[in-house]
């Protein structure tokens, strides 16, 4: 209660919401921490907060549904549908909890009203792509996400979701492409170009390994401690090497490739655990790498 | 340079008067604006656009670090002759003349209603209501010929034409005001009125030919990019000659 000015209370009060505040601007995630804090701040100040308790509504709600809180999130959203019962965004958080809850149908439904109003609403048909995860219809996803980049081809976070679901498909050639569009949007991160050497790697094929080999250096070079690079590296080169097909040119240099991995990557697990340096010759042993050749 | 004495009142009852006028009537203005406005409809096609050419423009610029396949690939689907995307869709010159589009003639009535109007209006009645005297002097010398602009209701042929009157003030606040609403109202305020005059001056190149001639170009502008891939060398380069200083552990050159 205050009396005669700012008590211990209040200063929580105060802390708690500018920390969801600053969670809220920098769209930090923080599920367990947002829900039980939102909560607290809810249940005891919801006067004092005046507007900003409807952005707080959303971001405690969201939070609760990615916990299972669903008492909690179904509270907020039924106050927040109450004060804005025309609103895009409070009848897409209405349909998300009625995913939550396991009724996709009525969930569709929702979204598929949302659309008609605002066609060019992303969110909502993010939305949709989710309904088919949930349900564990990754071939639908896949049909809806790409409606989406359809029409949305810039978004660089629904390529990467694209890639995920055609690696769980195992469609490695379009996993490939997507991957290909992550490369153009970020040309210089580091991981792009790990995972497509990557997806390349899994794919098989001479030509396949050599450009995965040359990704892989690529990834090496913007980023020398990644160390999954420099094991695909070493491992393509080997491979390569010790084919059957290749000319003996290839096979010296990649066998000089090769060898020079191993010593980057003997370098850098001396300099990071000492002891694990038998483990990493007995390894390297086995798969008959020698040094310089 | 004749040098007058201005009434002190002047500066009490004239000056601050219209600083204030014009300073309430900015804050009003955004609050009008804020309340008369529509809810802005986006369209589905025009967002999709917007994409596509970002994508080509991102395809043309980081295309090297792509294999040379994928990159033609991509270059193939926007610019193929028959099959192409930039040759096969084709986009509606959209409305540019806003007597013939009911909701932009709305859109620009309302800007205008909310804007020039009550500018035209105030300066007005400042001008009929602090008529017949000079305001304050501006500091730099000015040509003969901004005395019958800076100086209604002033009929002094031998006043410099430094001294301006209260309708020339007015208009020095309401330009000047500016960041002062910038500052109180946020950015992106209504009360900023050049803002919106140099809106309306570059409407009529952004608006309707955007897609069909925004393809056009970004047809040739991708037509003539070559890919060099840059990955082609990176091996050696790792290897080689590029020693950096504290990472990369090279024992020695290999020969």
């Amino acid at each position: 209660m205050v009396l005669y000015g700012p008590v211990w209370s209040d200063w929580v009060r105060y802390d708690v919401r500018d920390k969801l505040r600053k969670w809220r601007e920098d769209k930090v995630r923080n599920s367990t921490e947002t829900a039980e804090l939102g909560e607290y701040l809810l249940a005891n100040y919801r006067r004092k907060l005046g507007d900003e308790v409807w952005p707080l509504f959303e971001q405690v709600s969201i939070a609760s549904l990615d916990c299972g809180k669903l008492s909690l999130a179904r509270l907020c959203i039924h106050a927040v549908r109450e004060q804005f019962p025309q609103s895009s965004r409070s009848k897409r958080l209405h349909g998300m909890l009625e995913e939550a809850e396991g009724d996709f149908e009525s969930a569709k439904e929702t979204y598929e009203e949302i659309l008609k109003g605002d066609p060019a609403n992303g969110l909502v048909m993010k939305r949709l792509v989710a309904i088919h995860k949930g349900k564990n219809d990754i071939p639908s996803a896949i049909k809806e996400l790409n409606k989406y980049i359809a029409s949305f081809m810039s978004d660089s976070e629904a390529w990467m979701e694209l890639a995920e679901l055609y690696i769980q498909e195992q469609d490695y050639s379009k996993a490939a492409f997507c991957f290909e569009e992550l490369i153009l949007y970020n040309p210089h991160h580091h991981l792009y170009h790990q995972r497509y050497a990557e997806i390349l790697y899994t794919q098989g094929g001479i030509d396949n390994l050599e450009i995965a080999r040359k990704y892989f250096a690529q990834a090496v070079k913007l980023n020398s401690n990644n160390i999954r690079a420099l094991y695909g590296m070493l491992l393509c080169a080997y491979h390569i090497a010790s084919s059957s097909k290749s000319t003996a040119k290839k096979k010296t240099e990649n066998t000089k490739y090769a060898s020079w991995a191993k010593v980057q990557l003997d370098y850098k697990y001396k300099q990071s655990e000492p002891k694990d340096e038998e483990v990493l010759g007995e390894m390297f042993d086995r798969l008959a790498i020698t040094s310089g050749n | 340079m004749a040098e007058l004495l201005l009434d002190t009142n002047i500066r009490f009852w004239v000056v601050l008067p219209i600083v204030f006028i014009t300073f309430f009537v900015g804050i009003i203005r955004h609050y009008v604006s804020l309340l008369l406005s529509s809810q802005k409809k986006v369209d589905l096609q025009k967002v999709s656009d917007g994409q596509v050419l970002m994508r080509s423009k991102l395809l043309r610029e980081n295309g090297k670090y792509l294999p040379k396949r994928s990159f033609q690939m991509r270059k193939h689907y926007f610019n193929d002759e028959e099959t192409g995307f930039f040759k096969t869709q084709n986009r509606e010159p959209a409305m540019q003349n806003p007597m013939a589009d009911p909701s932009m003639l709305t859109e620009m009535m309302k800007g205008n209603l909310t804007n020039i109007l009550p500018m035209i209006v105030i300066g007005g009645w400042i001008n009929w209501t602090f008529s017949g005297f000079v305001i304050t002097k501006v500091p730099f010398p000015l040509t003969l010929r901004f005395k019958p602009m800076l100086q209604r209701g002033v009929e002094l042929a031998s006043l410099d034409a430094s001294w301006v009157s209260s309708a020339s003030w007015y208009f020095l606040n309401v330009f000047g005001l500016r960041s002062v609403y910038s500052l109180i109202l946020g950015e992106n305020n209504a009360a900023d009125q050049t803002r919106l005059m140099q809106q309306q001056m570059a409407q009529p190149m952004a608006m309707a030919p955007d897609p069909a001639k925004a393809f056009k170009a970004e047809w040739e502008t991708l037509e003539i990019v070559d890919h060099k891939w840059m990955l082609a060398n990176v091996e050696d380069e790792l290897i080689g000659n590029t020693p950096y200083p504290s990472d990369v552990y090279v024992k020695n050159k290999y020969q």
